[in-house]
Formats: C-alpha cells, structure tokens, sequence
C-alpha cells in the first residue's frame, strides 16, 4: 500500500482503495484490508483485533439491548440510575479533553518540543471522543431523538445541554484541525485560530462535564465548583497517560523504533517533569476529595466512607497514582522506556477507575431512608455494561491502528523538520 | 389559573397503601413503579425504636431541578403548576433521575421488581413498552399520561387527566364533593381516612391553604430550595423525615 503512505483527502483514499480492490480481487482485497497492508504490522494489529474484538461487543450489546432493552443494565430507578456506561463515557471524553489540552502545549503555548506528539494527539482525541459518544449513544433511551429535539428545544438552563454544545464544537473544531495538518497546514492564520477555538471549546466542554455533576446539591458528593476544576485537571493527566502509552504502542514498546523528533521526546527531561506534573496534581486533588468527604458530617457524603473501603479505590489511589508519581520524579526509572510505559498504563487504570467511583459512590446514598433504600445501594456492572466498556476500547484500538497507517501521526511543521532530522512514516507498510 | 397542591396529614395516614394501588390501577403503572409510593422508615434504636412511614408523591415542586436539568424540555412545569413529562421528547438520559431529590422518577426499561417481567408476559405489538389486560382508557403522551413507551422516564401526574378538566375557580378538589369527585387525584379519592387533600394553593379560602396555615405544612428537604407544592402535617404523632441519614442517630 506504497501510494496510501500520504493520502491527502478522502476522496483519494477512496479512488485508491477502488484500484486496489479491482487489482487483487474481493478476497485478497478484504484480507489487505483487515491487516491494512500487504504485509503485517503493529498498526495492522490493532486494526484487526480492535475490529474483531469491537464487532464481538457490538454483538453482544446490540442482541441484549434488543432483547432486554434499559433492563440489561443493573441500574434502578431506586437507586445507581447512572451506571458503568456513563461512566466509561466521562473516561473517554475527559481522556479526548485531554489530548487537546496536550496538542495545545505546542499548537496554542508555544512549547515546540511537543510538535511531534501533536498529530497524534489530535487524531486520539478525536477517536477517543468517538468511543464516548458511541458508548453514551448505546446507554440512552433515544439517542437518534437527541439530534433534533435539542437542538429545537435549547434548554439553556441544563448542564448537559451546555455539554452536549460544547463537545459537538470541540468535535468539529478537531476533525477540522486535523484536515488542516492533513494537508501540512499547521501555522496558517486558520489553523492557528482553530487550535485557539479548539483549545477554549475543550476547557469549557470538559468544565462542563464536570458541572453536570457539581450543580447537583442533592447529590453532596458531586456538588461544588470543585467538580468542574477536577474535571478539568484529571482530564489533562489522562490524555497525557494516554498519548504516551499511544506512542509507544505504536512503535511495539521500543524507544529505538521511534523516528528522532519522537525519540528524543520520550528520553528527554520535559516528558516525565510535565507528566509528574499532573499525576502530583491529581494525586492531591483526589487526596483532597477524600479528606473533606470523610471528615464531613453532611447528609448523604457517607458514600467516601464506601470508598474509602473500597478496594479499587485502593488501586486508583496507590498503583495508579502514587506509584508512578514516584516513577516518574525517580531520576532512575523517569527516563525509562519500560516505567514510562508501566506509569502511563497504571495512570489510565487509575483514572478509569476514578471515574467510575465518582459516578457510583455518588449515587450509592439513598435520597432519604426508606422502605426501597435502608442503607447504601449495591451495584455492580452487568455483562452487558461491561461488554459496552470494551466496545469503546475496542473502536480506540483500532481506529487508532487505522489513523497510524492512513494518516503520519509522527509528522511536524516544516520549520521543525528543518530544524531537526527528517521524520518517516511511523509504520512501514 | 389555580396553582395546584397536595396536603398530606400524616397523623392521619395510617400507612394502609391505598394510594399506591390506587395510582397504579389509575394509571397502569408497572409493579414496584410506585407513581406514589408509601416510604417506611424507622427512627430509634432498639427498645425505643419506632416505625414511621410517609407517602411520596412527586412534589411538583415551584422550583424543580428536573425541569432544569432536562436537555431537551421534555419535563415542564405548567402554568397550573403540574410538572409533566412529554413522552414524545423525552431521550431517556435520566439526568432529571438524578437530579430529583425525592427520588419518584422511574426510568421505563429496567429490571422487573419481581419475575417473570410484565413486560414480556404482556408484550405491546406497538410503541407501548407493555400491554397489560385492564388499562385505563386515558392516554396522552404530551403530558406523560397513560402506558409509556420503551427509554423514557416517567412520573406522577398529580392526574393531570383529571384535576385538567376540573371546573374553572373550584378552591378544592375533594372526593366528599359529587361535582369534584371525578376530577381529584385518584390517591386522593381512595385513602380511607381522608388524610389527603388537593386544592389550590394560591387562593387564600382553599382547605388546602388553611390546614398549611393553621397545622404548621412542612416541606420535604426544603433546605434543598425545590419548594414542594406537597406539604405535610406532622402534628404529634407524624413525621417527615428531615434527611436521608443513614447513619444511627
């Protein structure tokens, strides 16, 4: 697939992909096409079992919820009505709030020793957004109802209005900017003015999210301004975890494989200081979090007592925190390919795992005391919940096998190539 | 335009349910989706422990988060003061579930109470989420009125089919008046000791007004702000519970 190397529209990629299929006939066609590329590759992987693995949970979740609906969910009316779909929603969004945040540090602040995570960021952000949406698509009632009635309606006065708002111009904003650096355009007024208009879409749509939650004084846990600033600041760290986990899984876990620019990123000093960085800050914003939860008397804050004998809460606060804060500061093991990964994927556990005991513990308080709900609600995942999680990390996987082949996530603005050893295409077809 | 309320006189209630099967024959609610429900609760430790109970209705409130929470406008508070879902907008996001204090929002898909499911026993051929063998005839989905179909949320009505048509400038509705009866609450017609009343809150001469004047009403977790347009009168014997503690205290 020589020719695919740089498409510069989709409609090339299309006429490309016509040729190829007239060329090798249907099935050696499907066969290039599920390992994208005659021979095969880590991107190719991905791809594959991303596909496979994503078709199988799509199977599965579309079988149960025409045969059961709403009622293959634990969630109750009387008690978690929000469960490990939403969850997993607010994981990928603020993961996808992340990624901007990441590619704005070159795009928008200046920081040109990012320009070479800055492609891939946006190409994550926009297939992690994707998997959010997708998975949220699954758990509401009318999904497709959604497209004209609030749009028609404009109920201003609801978060998750704003929210939906918000996302939608951040999604647009980052397919749009993505087209721009497509076509190598990464420093023209337009494109500077969109990684602005991006960058202030996605602080307002992940602030949002968070006050989705925080404008909810019935619900104590939840509630304060304090929710959205966390949303916020937990989000950079993901996307962080994520773009460096993402790097290395492309170029197989290896420093060595990886083109110059990329390489002496990932063994410069900047990458583990700015990831230490987030991880201490939400490492104290959980700490916090928890202190003034556990210490308080207020009605319904009994559920941080629930989590704090919890113990995946353990997990998120000791190995998906503190460990790789302390990778990451140790000048030993900062620098190191295998601790950076280790750290970025124990982070990605431990914020996944954040979100879920925000949402839960949060619901756990009954309303007030009463015959339906005498102490904290139980609730556990059903398969199905769980088989919707693993969708939207099954779509992340192998659309993100898809954009290292279609697209050259590695790639700089020209003045940086200048300036540094030309890049060549991350995965060789 | 009348501003339509609830008084529930605890000292009265003597927790008999009347009311819950009452709404859910009124309005072909499923089993265990209580429109209105009766909460038993307990106050005390043991041997001075007390059993308490109190009857939940939505509280319709003045100020009501989920109508300000809704994305999509499909619950609203009418000018009359009843807070209604419009089946027809509503996207089953449950956000207005969490955003309830009282807990009496029902998401329409979820797992029956008890098996086997109603909903399959009975499976509607049509938009319905269930088919059940009596139902009452009324139906208007606007004002979420009537069987509901699958994904959406659902709620007391306060009747709104009936109390609607009530005549123009009636104070009360009582079920003891014969030119009211059909347009009160269906709750309110069958509890046997009259604890509950329905009239309208904004005229002065209402029996409703009055007995929150003279009684001392109380309001659910009225520091939360929603100003229910449910009051109860706790007098000597009844009781709201004032929290949702869960601890013993």
């Amino acid at each position: 697939m020589e020719r695919m190397a740089q498409p510069r529209n989709l409609i090339e990629v299309a006429q490309y992909l016509l040729a190829l299929w007239r060329e090798e006939g249907t099935l050696r066609f499907l066969r290039i096409a599920l390992d994208l590329g005659h021979r095969k590759s880590i991107a190719g992987r991905m791809w594959f079992w991303g596909l496979v693995v994503g078709l199988a949970s799509l199977a599965f979740v579309s079988y149960m919820l025409i045969t059961e609906g709403g009622a293959a969910f634990n969630t109750s009316s009387d008690g978690v009505n929000w469960g490990m779909a939403i969850s997993t929603y607010v994981f990928f969004a603020l993961t996808s709030s992340g990624l901007t945040f990441i590619a704005s540090l070159p795009m928008v602040f200046g920081f040109r020793e990012f320009y070479p995570i800055a492609k891939r960021c946006l190409w994550l952000a926009i297939i992690t957004l994707g998997a959010g949406f997708s998975v949220l698509a699954l758990e509401l009632g009318h999904p497709f109802r959604m497209l004209w009635v609030m749009p028609a309606n404009l109920q201003y006065l609801s978060p998750m209005f704003w929210m939906g708002v918000f996302y939608l111009i951040d999604l647009v904003l980052l397919l749009v900017k993505f087209d721009r650096l497509w076509h190598d355009d990464w420093d023209s007024p337009l494109s500077q003015a969109l990684a602005v208009g991006s960058f202030v879409a996605v602080l307002l749509a992940s602030g949002m999210l968070g006050l989705v939650f925080g404008s909810m004084v019935m619900r104590p846990m939840w509630y304060g301004s304090f929710t959205a600033v966390f949303f916020i600041l937990t989000a950079a760290l993901s996307g962080a975890a994520a773009i460096v986990l993402a790097v290395y899984f492309a170029y197989g876990f290896r420093q060595e494989a990886m083109p110059e620019p990329l390489r002496s990123m990932a063994s410069g000093a900047a990458l583990p200081k700015v990831f230490a960085t987030l991880i201490g800050i939400a490492l104290v914003s959980v700490v916090l979090r928890m202190w003034t939860g556990l210490w308080s008397n207020l009605d319904g804050l009994e559920g941080f007592h629930d989590m704090a004998r919890s113990p995946a809460f353990h997990v998120e606060l000791w190995l998906g925190l503190a460990l790789p804060f302390a990778l990451m500061l140790a000048p030993r093991t900062q620098r190191s390919a295998r601790w950076q990964i280790t750290a970025s994927a124990l982070v990605l556990l431990g914020l996944f795992i954040e979100r879920y005991e925000f949402l839960i513990r949060g619901q756990v308080v009954p309303m007030f005391k009463g015959a339906w709900a005498s102490g904290l609600t139980v609730y556990t995942p059903s398969a199905t919940e769980w088989a919707m999680t693993v969708l939207g990390f099954a779509i992340v996987f192998a659309f993100y096998g898809l954009g290292e082949k279609l697209f050259d996530l590695s790639a700089v603005p020209p003045s940086e190539r200048l300036a540094g050893a030309a890049p060549r295409p991350a995965v060789q077809p | 335009m009348p501003k339509w309320g609830m008084v529930i006189d605890l000292e009265k209630c003597t927790g008999c349910q009347a009311c819950t099967v009452a709404c859910g024959m009124e309005n072909s609610r499923l089993p265990g989706e209580n429109w209105q429900d009766v909460v038993f609760f307990t106050e005390g430790e043991y041997p001075s422990v007390q059993v308490k109970w109190f009857p939940r209705p939505c509280m319709h409130c003045e100020n009501p988060s989920c109508v300000h929470v809704c994305p999509t406008r499909a619950t609203y508070k009418t000018e009359e003061g009843f807070v209604l879902v419009d089946w027809n907008k509503c996207i089953g996001c449950k956000y207005c579930m969490i955003a309830c204090p009282y807990g009496v929002r029902f998401y329409t898909d979820e797992k029956p109470l008890n098996p086997p499911d109603p909903r399959k026993v009975f499976r509607s051929g049509d938009a319905h989420s269930w088919n059940p063998p009596w139902k009452a005839p009324q139906e208007d989905w606007k004002h979420g009125v009537g069987i509901q179909p699958r994904g959406v949320v659902s709620k007391c009505t306060f009747c709104y089919h009936r109390v609607s048509k009530a005549p123009k400038g009636v104070a009360d509705l009582s079920e003891h008046d014969p030119r009211t009866r059909d347009y009160t609450p269906a709750c309110v017609v069958a509890c046997p000791p009259t604890a509950r009343y329905f009239g309208d809150l904004d005229n002065p001469e209402s029996e409703v007004s009055k007995l929150i004047a003279n009684k001392r009403g109380v309001r659910l977790l009225d520091h939360l702000g929603n100003k229910p347009q449910v009051y109860y009168l706790a007098g000597e014997g009844g009781a709201v519970p004032s929290n949702r503690a869960i601890k013993n205290s």
